[in-house]
């Protein structure tokens, strides 16, 4: 018997789209919902003869469902229930499955409430990424940190007490002081889980394409440097530790047994299927040719409801050791050298001492033991040590 | 043919005054080739010559051309090269003529190519015949011109033809001109055989074909003839003229011009200058003006993808075969890996090369500064010569350094002529004349160090003018200087590939510019990396990149990993596209900015 999977669920509409958003999601008609969820439904029905095209072992056990977005929560109710009874039909959610709903603070009426219980949702997250208004207005949210207050108060009444706060540093208008209030707020919230980004500068989202540009729209011009984005992170890994929100990940940080479950299955890789648009999906190889097969639906609405082919990506043996310390290592845990000799075979480790004494040699990783682990500096430069697990060419340690 | 009906020419003219249209009109005219035959500019064959709109080879082509007594003449206009990187080839070409179209355009007037070129025509004693072009532009000042030919040149300019090579106006009289100004060649057929070596390249199908003058006797198919300079003995398989079209023909009689093939593989053997005599009945004495050719610009070319160091290196031979002038021997740096040390006639001639192998043979290269030749007298007494800045000796070991010189002639409007006595000053150069060429046009001669031409004075003199001024030099001796080896440190490491040889006085600035560039062009590394200009153990500047501060991917939209992995594949591989010195990884720019290091300094 295999590990159980996790699902992931897209529903990429939002009712506006914020500015540092790199993701597929958009403003779209309610006209197009329901054609989207025949085509996620349609999906769901048919995912073991997918996985068995992709050449993948899938289980039929699953302990974590997540609903992301966009904001799942602007489905109604009937489109809701529809995709939970779809998922529950096809797979069996273990006892205490891990059920969790994104959500635009604002969002949550009662109706919606009863619903996501109904549907048996027993975590929410939250959208937060500052409880200063005037930061979250620069970025489209819609938001005011009241409504969060009351959004809150509102799920626990309702039995819903295990809430994720994301939180981004970076945003137009944030200082040290400012980044201390949300800091502080979502640490007198008593929310056991808090998710901390840097926000993120690429071509991807309108306001990276107006900082690569130079220029002023989306309050580009007041968003903090580099140096300070760095310093207000380093601020919330320690004022949350301090707090018993420990990080267990980069960008998590969680009262203990309140960790993500299905976050950490992409960390260590264990398998997990995703539907709809621009979904990921990881199962374990049904042949001993390759270790695993990645693959993902089209990353547009239109062509994935017109029935787009998934891009398919097979992870070779060297693909799945390199995955191990690239992924591995943003846990704060860090990777088990003795698990990775009984998976890969001894030689691998060893070849990969020179590696690990280099950046040990940095100050970018810990090296206890068996166990390697990323410094806090490593933490912040962690794609300079992620880099050098990736064989080019010769540099490959195994076949 | 009769030597009285030969007329041998040339065209000297600055870039873009018309040359190679004033050829193809008279190529035209002769019916030597028809208008349908006509591609623009003829002669001007290879790419980048058409391109660039000057020409690198030599060329010689025969026209018959019918003039008004009724006679028809066997017209040879040998095509020169116009640049100064090339005037030993000019040289030459000129050596081979008897007169020359001294060509002008009547906007521009006298430039500082054509004065050059001028001046080597009349010291072969040419007739020299001055053609106004361009006459049809309205910016046309013929007067002014004229002004200019007798101020500049030192010639009568009253009879000047007066022409448009565009549209055709005035280039019949050029033809009934050469007839008439131009002498024919001296020397007899019967003679012992002396023929001038003024062109050669190598094709693949027939070896190197050479162009020849010559001057006295027959050069016959079937003929030994034996090289002078190196005694070599090729037997001749075909003798020909280009028409422009290549002509086969039996003989080449005393004041003819064409080419012959003998079966020569290399072309290094078929030096220009040299001189062909008979094996049998050779001459008594060679032609004289011959010269080695010297290189006088060196750089290290290294392949930016260490893999292709093979390529770059049969690119090299290939191109050699075809240009004995150009010098390669493997060097190698710390830095860059393993490379050619180069040499070239001068920076134009640097800039070919690396072009044609660029795209010739698509390559990507990277240069390192360009430097010169020095004489160095050690403390011991002896003498040894340095162009790459790893041999440079110990300075305890150096009693004298002595560095190559140019006499630089530059023409320019009065306007301009503060900046450029700036720029030449800063460049360490000598006044040795200033006088007023015509109403307001300026020529300066300055002796100049050669080694602060290389760089980027060019581009200075460029900038200061406006465009506005031109320049042209020879190589004038030797200075004795106190020349010094700067080195850049990366984080306590020197980069060979970054050292530079420069005047003591300029050590300072030079450092400080250059090591303020490497700041901007060396990305954050994972720690404080130091950039320190040295002069020997002394340390005359230092900036620090400071470490990277974040570089970290937070957010995992719904488990997409190969996006994540893209991003550090992308990473790694501009890495890899950097040169890694010690732990620091350094960009191809920063080993471009040493060649721009001056522009800070102004």
């Amino acid at each position: 018997m295999g590990m159980p999977l996790g699902l992931y669920l897209s529903v990429p509409f939002c009712r506006t789209k914020c500015t540092y958003c790199n993701f597929a999601s958009d403003v779209f008609s309610r006209a197009v919902f329901d054609r989207y969820l025949d085509r996620v439904c349609a999906d769901i029905h048919t995912t073991p003869e997918s996985a068995g095209q992709m050449g993948a072992r899938l289980e039929r056990d699953a302990d974590s469902v997540y609903l992301g977005g966009g904001t799942p929560t602007i489905l109604d109710s009937h489109q809701l229930e529809r995709l939970f009874v779809t998922v529950r039909q096809n797979f069996r959610l273990v006892p205490e499955t891990e059920i969790t709903v994104e959500c635009a603070p604002g969002t949550l009426t009662p109706a919606v409430v009863e619903t996501l219980l109904r549907c048996g949702v027993n975590r929410v997250s939250l959208g937060v990424q500052s409880f200063v208004d005037r930061e979250a207005a620069s970025v489209g949210r819609l938001h005011k940190r009241e409504t969060v207050l009351d959004d809150i108060v509102r799920l626990r009444g309702a039995g819903i007490s295990n809430i994720n706060v994301d939180l981004i540093a970076g945003l137009p208008h944030q200082t040290a002081e400012s980044w201390k209030e949300s800091l502080e707020s979502v640490i007198a919230l008593g929310v056991p889980h808090v998710s901390v980004y840097m926000l993120e500068v690429d071509e991807d989202s309108r306001l990276g394409r107006e900082l690569i540009a130079g220029g002023t729209k989306y309050h580009a011009h007041f968003v903090p440097d580099e140096e300070l984005t760095a310093e207000l992170y380093e601020r919330a890994c320690e004022q949350l530790n301090c707090a018993g929100i420990t990080q267990y990940e980069i960008s998590n940080f969680a009262r203990g047994g309140f960790e993500s479950r299905h976050n950490l299955k992409y960390w260590t890789r264990e398998p997990y299927v995703g539907f709809g648009v621009d979904a990921h999906s990881m199962l374990k190889s049904a042949s001993e040719e390759f270790a695993a097969v990645r693959f993902a639906t089209a990353d547009a609405l239109e062509a994935y409801v017109a029935g787009a082919s998934v891009q398919r990506t097979e992870v070779s043996r060297q693909a799945a050791l390199e995955e191990t310390f690239f992924l591995g290592l943003r846990l704060t845990r860090g990777v088990d050298l003795e698990q990775v000799r009984s998976e890969f075979g001894t030689g691998v480790v060893t070849a990969l001492g020179a590696v690990l004494v280099d950046l040990a040699s940095f100050g970018l990783i810990d090296w206890e033991g068996d166990w390697v682990r990323l410094t806090s500096r490593g933490r912040l430069v962690s794609n300079e040590v992620f880099e050098r697990f990736l064989a080019s060419g010769a540099d490959a340690v195994m076949r | 043919m009769d030597a009285a009906y030969i007329r041998n020419f040339a065209i000297i003219a600055h870039i873009d005054h018309g040359k190679s249209t004033l050829a193809d009109r008279l190529l035209e005219l002769t019916g030597s080739l028809t208008a349908r035959e006509m591609q623009a500019q003829v002669l001007d064959a290879m790419d980048l010559e058409r391109e660039r709109g000057i020409t690198i080879k030599a060329h010689a082509v025969r026209m018959a051309y019918p003039a008004h007594d009724g006679k028809i003449y066997q017209l040879n206009l040998i095509d020169t090269p116009g640049h100064v990187d090339f005037s030993y080839e000019v040289s030459r070409s000129l050596a081979s003529c008897e007169g020359a179209l001294l060509v002008v355009d009547a906007s521009q007037g006298v430039e500082a190519q054509t004065l050059a070129n001028a001046y080597l025509a009349i010291n072969h004693r040419l007739e020299i015949i001055p053609v106004i072009n361009k006459i049809d532009l309205p910016s046309a000042d013929i007067p002014r011109v004229k002004e200019m030919i007798e101020g500049a040149v030192g010639l009568d300019a009253s009879d000047a033809c007066l022409i448009s090579a565009k549209t055709g106006q005035g280039v019949p009289d050029v033809l009934e001109v050469i007839v008439r100004r131009i002498p024919p060649p001296k020397g007899s057929p019967q003679r012992h055989l002396q023929a001038l070596i003024f062109d050669s390249w190598f094709d693949p199908y027939r070896g190197v074909v050479v162009l020849a003058r010559v001057f006295e006797g027959t050069l016959k198919k079937g003929q030994k003839i034996r090289l002078w300079s190196n005694g070599r003995v090729f037997q001749v398989e075909t003798i020909g003229v280009l028409t422009p079209k290549p002509v086969e023909i039996e003989e080449l009689v005393a004041g003819e011009v064409g080419f012959l093939i003998a079966n020569i593989k290399n072309v290094a053997d078929t030096k220009i200058g040299d001189t062909i005599t008979d094996d049998e009945r050779p001459a008594i004495e060679p032609l004289p003006g011959f010269e080695e050719i010297k290189p006088m610009v060196f750089a290290g070319l290294y392949t930016v993808d260490a893999h292709e160091h093979t390529q770059l290196r049969e690119a090299l031979e290939k191109l050699r075969l075809n240009d004995s002038s150009f010098f390669f021997e493997p060097e190698s740096s710390v830095a860059l890996g393993f490379g050619f040390r180069c040499g070239f006639l001068g920076l134009l001639h640097m800039e070919i090369i690396q072009e044609r192998l660029e795209r010739e043979y698509n390559l990507e290269l990277i240069t390192t500064a360009p430097g010169v030749r020095y004489k160095i007298t050690l403390t011991d007494g002896s003498l040894i010569e340095v162009d790459n800045p790893s041999r440079w000796p110990d300075q305890s070991e150096i009693a004298k350094v002595e560095e190559p010189v140019i006499l630089a002639v530059i023409l320019t409007n009065e306007e301009f002529v503060g900046g450029i006595l700036k720029l030449v000053e800063e460049k360490r150069g000598k006044q040795k004349s200033f006088e007023y060429v015509s109403g307001s046009r300026v020529m300066l001669q300055y002796e100049l160090p050669l080694n602060e031409i290389v760089l980027d004075f060019y581009d200075r003199l460029k900038s200061v003018s406006r465009g506005y001024a031109s320049l042209d030099y020879h190589l004038a001796g030797y200075w004795e200087s106190p020349m010094v080896k700067l080195d850049i440190l990366v984080a306590g490491d020197p980069v060979d590939a970054l050292s530079l040889i420069v005047h003591r006085d300029f050590a300072y600035e030079r450092g400080r510019a250059l090591v303020s560039k490497m700041r901007e062009l060396i990305p954050r590394q994972m720690f404080e990396v130091a950039i320190q200009a040295a002069v020997g153990a002394k340390i005359i500047s230092r900036e620090t990149v400071a470490a990277i501060r974040k570089n970290v991917l937070a957010k995992c939209y719904g488990g997409d990993i190969t996006r994540k992995r893209k991003l550090l594949e992308k990473q790694k591989e501009g890495k890899r596209r950097m040169k890694r010195i010690g732990r620091v990884d350094i960009p191809q720019e920063a080993f471009l900015a040493v060649l721009k290091v001056g522009e800070n300094s102004s």
